[in-house]
Parts: C-alpha cells; sequence; structure tokens
C-alpha cells in the first residue's frame, strides 16, 4: 500500500512495506517500514510482537527451587541459558556454592551451547540470506562478481570462488548447510553429556549438579569437541571471505544495519575459584568471568562492574501493553550494599497486561516492552543492544584484557583465539579485534569468531574438569536451606546475548522473578522518551542495495539487519487466550499427591 | 492487577513444589548420606555401583579413585 506524506525538507513518497512474521527466527516478530524507493532508503520502522507469555506472572507464589525447569521453557533453543541463569540467581539467594566441578560442568554445558546454536543460526538461518539462490534473485550483479572473485582462503575452506561458498550455503543442497546440521548434532551431544539434556537440562540443579562426573564423559565431551574444531576453522576462514567481498562487491555496505556503538554483555562462564554467588562481592567474581562483562558506549568500556550494570537497570514503557506499575510494591528498596534501587528495576518490576489494538502511529504496538540502562554520566536511557551477542561479548572482553586462558587471551584491544591441530586441520590463530562500528555484516562476522572463543573456552574447560577428577575432587553438589525471605540476581549470556534473572523471595516462595532476556533488549519498541529500539534504529535510515525494485522488492537489506541481531521472540515478552476459551489442566505427581 | 478477564485457578502456584512424603534433595546434611560420597569432596567406586564396590575400588591407596559412571 503507497501512501504519500510530508517530512520535514521534502515532499518524499513513501510505501508501507511490512514483514510480520519475520521468518527463520522463532516467534511473532513484526518489521513494519516506510520506504522511499526514489531514494532507496528506508525512512521509519517499528518492531512489534504480537506474543505474551506472562513467565513474570506466574512465576508468582511457586517454589523458588523449581525456578530453572519452568524458566528453562521460556526458549526452545537457549533454554539451558535460561536454567543456568536462574541457578544463578538461586544460588544468590540461598547463599550456597556449588563444588567447582559442578561449575567447570556447567561451563562445558554452556560452551557447547554456544557453540551449537551460533552455528545453526549462522549457517542454516542468516547465510540464507547471503546464499547463491537468494543472491541471484536480489543482486544479480553482486553473483556474476562472485562467479570472477577468488576465494583469499580457498587452501582452507576448500571453495575456489566467492560463489562456490554462497553455492555451499543454498538451503537444503549446499555442502556448508548440511555440515552445519551435522554439527549441531555433535554439539547438542556434548550439552547432554554435561547437562543431561538439551535444551531443558535435567541434570542442573541449584547448589550443583547431578552429572556423574567420571574421566569418561569428559573425554566423550573432548572427541566431539575435536571433530568440531575441523569445521570451526573453516567456518571462520568462509564467513570472512564472504563478508570481505560483500563490502568489496558493494561499497557502502557498511553503513547497512549502522548504529551508534551501544553494546552490552552481561558476561558469561564462571571461575569457580573465584565465584561465591556473592551479591556483595559481584564485582570481583564478575570481572573474573572468563566472558568479561561490560557496557561499551561510542566505542569505549564503560563499566565490568556487574553491581553497576545491575542497579542501572530500568524497564520503560512507552509503546507496549501493560500498565504503569510505580504505584505498584516496591520489593527491593536497597541492594544489599545499601545502594537505591529504582522502581523501575526488574527487582520492583509487577507485570500488569493490558490487552488493546495496536497502534503504529504514536500508540501502544508490541508485547515487548522497552529495557534500557540509565548511564549515570550522562543522565541518559541507553537503548543497549547485544549485537546478536557475539559482537558484544568479544568486544567488552577484548576491551577489558582480564581474559588469560592457554587457548583465549583478551589483549587489551582485540581478542586471539589459539585452536590446536585436529585430524583435518593444523593449529590456527585467530584474532578477532573490535570494527570501527557495529553493522549488519560485522555482527554476522563476530558470531563465527564466537564460536571459536567457546570451543578455545571449553577445552580450557575440560582440562581443569579433568584435573579436579583426577586429583579425586568429584563432588558435584552442595547442600542448602531455601531462606524465608531472600533476593537474588543471575547475570549470564543466553546465545543472543545479555541474560538476566532477578528473583524475590518471600515466605519460602517467589514474590516477584523477572527474567530479562536479549531479545527485549533489542526488539524494545519506542521507550517512554521516544527512544526507538535497537533493531527500530539499526533498519531506519537504512540504504537499499537489492537490485529489484518496488514490484518484485524482497527487502533482503532490512531482513539482512534485524536477521544480524539473531531476534528469538519467546523470550521477547513474558497467554492470552480471549474470551471465553478454557484449557483444560491436569497434573500427575510421580510419586502420587500426598502420597 | 490487569484488568482482564481470567478464569479460576484449579491448583495453588506452588502445587509442583513438594509433595509431602518425599525427601527433598537440597537438605542440609544430606550429603553425608549419599552412599560413595566421602567427606571434603571424594568418592568411592560406591557411588557407581552396589554390586561388589570394594573390587573396583584402586589397588594402592595413592591411586586415584576414578569410579565408573
Amino acid at each position: 500500500m503507497a501512501t504519500v506524506q510530508n517530512t520535514d525538507a521534502e515532499r518524499r513518497e513513501l510505501t508501507e512495506v511490512a514483514f510480520d512474521p519475520i521468518t527463520r527466527i522463532i516467534g511473532n516478530l513484526g518489521i513494519y517500514t516506510k520506504i522511499d524507493f526514489a531514494a532507496r532508503e528506508v525512512v521509519e520502522c517499528r518492531s512489534t510482537s504480537s506474543l505474551f507469555r506472562g513467565y513474570s506472572v506466574f512465576m508468582k507464589g511457586k517454589d523458588p527451587r523449581d525456578a530453572h525447569f519452568i524458566t528453562s521453557r521460556i526458549c526452545g533453543i537457549c533454554g539451558d541459558n535460561h536454567a543456568t541463569c536462574s541457578l544463578y540467581a538461586q544460588q544468590m539467594a540461598y547463599g550456597v556454592k556449588p563444588p567447582p566441578l559442578a561449575d567447570w560442568i556447567i561451563n562445558l554445558g554452556e560452551a557447547a551451547e554456544f557453540m551449537f546454536d551460533h552455528t545453526i543460526f549462522q549457517d542454516n538461518m542468516v547465510f540464507v540470506d547471503f546464499c547463491e539462490r537468494m543472491v541471484k534473485e536480489t543482486n544479480p550483479g553482486v553473483l556474476e562478481r562472485a562467479e570472477r572473485t577468488p576465494a583469499p582462503h580457498a587452501d582452507v575452506h576448500g571453495h575456489k570462488t566467492i560463489a562456490d561458498i554462497m553455492r555451499a550455503f543454498n538451503p537444503f543442497e549446499g555442502q556448508t548447510y548440511k555440515e552445519a546440521l551435522q554439527m549441531s548434532r555433535l554439539t547438542r551431544e556434548m550439552c547432554c553429556l554435561m547437562e543431561g539434556r538439551h535444551v531443558h537440562p535435567s541434570t542442573l540443579y541449584p547448589g550443583g549438579v547431578g552429572t556423574v562426573a567420571t574421566p569418561q564423559v569428559f573425554t566423550d565431551y573432548l572427541v566431539r569437541l575435536t571433530r568440531c574444531l575441523d569445521f570451526v576453522k573453516r567456518a571462520v576462514a568462509m564467513n570472512d571471505d564472504v563478508f570481505d567481498f560483500w563490502y568489496e562487491a558493494l561499497p557502502g555496505y557498511e553503513e547497512v544495519g549502522r548504529r551508534r556503538t551501544l553494546l552490552a554483555c552481561w558476561g558469561c562462564f564462571q571461575d569457580p575459584e573465584v565465584v561465591d554467588y556473592d551479591y556483595r562481592t559481584m564485582n570481583t567474581w564478575g570481572n573474573a568471568m572468563f566472558v568479561t562483562p561490560g557496557i561499551i558506549v561510542d566505542n569505549e568500556l564503560v563499566t565490568t562492574d556487574l553491581v553497576d550494570i545491575n542497579l542501572g537497570m530500568r524497564i520503560l514503557l512507552g509503546s507496549s501493553y501493560y500498565q504503569d506499575w510505580t504505584g505498584e510494591e516496591t520489593y527491593v528498596d536497597r541492594d544489599p550494599l545499601g545502594n537505591p534501587v529504582d522502581q523501575r528495576h526488574p527487582w520492583n518490576q509487577t507485570t500488569v497486561p493490558k490487552p488493546q489494538k495496536r497502534d503504529l502511529d504514536g500508540g501502544n504496538y508490541s508485547w515487548v516492552m522497552s529495557p534500557r540502562w540509565f548511564d549515570k554520566r550522562t543522565g541518559d536511557h541507553l537503548a543497549l543492544d547485544t549485537g546478536g551477542g557475539p559482537i558484544a561479548r568479544l568486544w567488552a572482553t577484548a576491551l577489558a584484557g582480564k581474559v588469560r586462558t592457554p587457548y583465549v587471551r583478551s589483549t587489551g584491544h582485540s581478542v586471539e583465539i589459539d585452536l590446536p591441530q585436529t585430524p583435518n586441520s593444523p593449529e590456527v590463530r585467530l584474532e578477532w579485534t573490535p570494527p570501527p562500528f557495529p553493522n549488519t555484516i560485522e555482527r554476522d562476522r563476530a558470531r563465527m569468531y564466537f564460536v571459536a572463543y567457546a570451543a578455545g573456552m571449553a577445552l580450557y574447560f575440560v582440562e581443569r574438569a579433568l584435573d579436579e577428577v583426577r586429583a579425586g575432587r568429584t563432588k558435584v553438589f552442595e547442600d542448602f536451606k531455601v531462606p524465608k525471605e531472600a533476593i537474588g540476581v543471575g547475570f549470564h549470556e543466553a546465545v543472543r546475548g545479555v541474560l538476566s534473572h532477578h528473583l524475590v523471595i518471600r515466605d519460602r516462595k517467589i514474590a516477584n522473578y523477572h527474567p530479562y532476556p536479549p531479545t527485549p533488549w533489542n526488539a524494545s519498541p519506542r521507550d517512554s522518551y521516544g527512544t526507538p529500539g535497537p533493531y527500530e534504529d539499526a533498519v531506519q535510515g537504512l540504504q537499499i542495495f537489492e537490485e529489484n525494485g518496488r514490484e518484485d522488492f524482497k527487502g533482503i537489506d532490512i531482513m539482512r539487519t534485524v536477521r544480524s541481531f539473531d531476534p528469538c521472540l519467546p523470550c521477547g515478552v513474558h497467554m492470552y487466550l480471549g474470551d471465553g476459551r478454557t484449557l483444560t489442566q491436569s497434573h500427575s505427581p510421580t510419586f502420587g499427591h500426598r502420597a | 492487577m490487569a484488568d482482564i478477564t481470567v478464569g479460576k485457578r484449579q491448583v495453588r502456584p506452588d502445587f509442583t513444589a513438594h509433595v509431602p512424603g518425599v525427601r527433598r534433595g537440597n537438605h542440609e546434611g544430606h550429603y553425608k548420606r549419599q552412599p560413595g560420597h566421602l567427606p571434603y569432596g571424594r568418592s568411592t567406586s560406591r557411588r557407581s555401583t552396589g554390586v561388589h564396590p570394594k573390587t573396583k575400588n584402586p589397588i594402592l591407596p595413592g591411586m586415584p579413585n576414578l569410579s565408573p559412571a
């Protein structure tokens, strides 16, 4: 539908183009744009979600020890990240520290999850946008050039030209597409060895794990990891070749999806020698994590202190289908260090859903809220994004200069990853350096580097875990009591970015529980200050490079940009069935009710 | 709470939490009752099996006790 409207300086013909739902992602994401085809520019963008889940509503009153099993179901792909994050929050609330081997086991499971999820998303979903068939339809000129361009790393991955790589990305038939599926099987097996099941772990509990730590379980993991390394080395080289070619073939493509550097990483992979899950020492153990937490504003690392990060969180409304909760109960007015906690902080949030009609012209249009981070230096509420996860993790780790392991090191300006020799490939050293600014291509490029990062860390974790087992320290769980009243927070990284769970316990039950996964940060709508969310911000002003005109427009540049954030909406919103529908509910306790 | 019409709940929110008669795994002091798990975080093959576990222990006391799964 075409509409004509005025802008400030000129009269432009804007065409409304809606992508709803966005495919190849999980959940209900709609991107509503207004495009000026004459100027080949996206003028306006709104990101909406039509899905309400209500975890923060129905968690109330439940036993806190169930939290990780329930919140794991938030997502069908990164559920173990939620389980892990919930464990961290519970352990803080119960005051229990698991034995070191349990933390190594969780780290190993999570490293496998990162490898699994990034590989399947990159090679089976993102690269469909860069495959030969797609590019033939959207940019035939680019494909023609790709046929003539030799691949610089052909000796590593075996594809002679860039077009050959693009053919390997073709869905269902391309070599890389099929190989990535095999890899995802291997990496899921790795996760299952450590966490019992993927993606809803069965052997993770607060206070430890139920995994029986034997040399066998770790060597089974290591065998699979070694097989994956060959693929990872090839994949990084292919990624670099394709993305470098894209810049070369389409000058100006670096502006696609460009956004001010506002990146957030909450850190992951705890160091068992430092972590005690106590809020008062959170800065110390947060900085010892093997992915450093951090907030990067305009290419500078603002903080790596998880207490600062926690206290700066604000959940704003503005374009979301909720009532404000400022008049509702305050659960936590001061944190355990005595710092005041804002009413808009997740610890004090009360979710009050208010279903209504979607209004894209100045009204409410999404079930996603608008999480922001309050920058006390400037007083701004920053719309941080995760860049799909890897770019923020690598950037924060690179600048912080705190990670030092045999396989992965932070240099203060880059991240070095050493991968050993494996059956089909020699040892390699990879180095990721932060780009001048985040954009679509760099978000995608960072993803495969982070797979290499997770693989390198997994090698280290296996060694440390085996050290524990060989020394006879096989204890993997610790007893604890559920306190009558407590608060806790877990900071972790879901695969696609920051993840926090905020927990308040009263009378040994959950009084308040708020999971904040990455997609509410990325897919947030305009907040009460009028600041657009990261998807909206990245797509607005986007230059269109697609060769198709208005009639057969595919919106490939917009799709690449949105997918570069690794959108995943089930976690984005916290069931509404309308009038008159009733769900039948049944319950069969294993041991019989009141047995 | 929001002005949404919702049905009457059929179970208590904490229904899943605890079935009377079932031991809570997290109980303090539970660890020492776990067979094969020794104080100071070590374990013996009794952790893995109840069938002749002693024959699965290392033959010398200085050797690590790597019990089967």
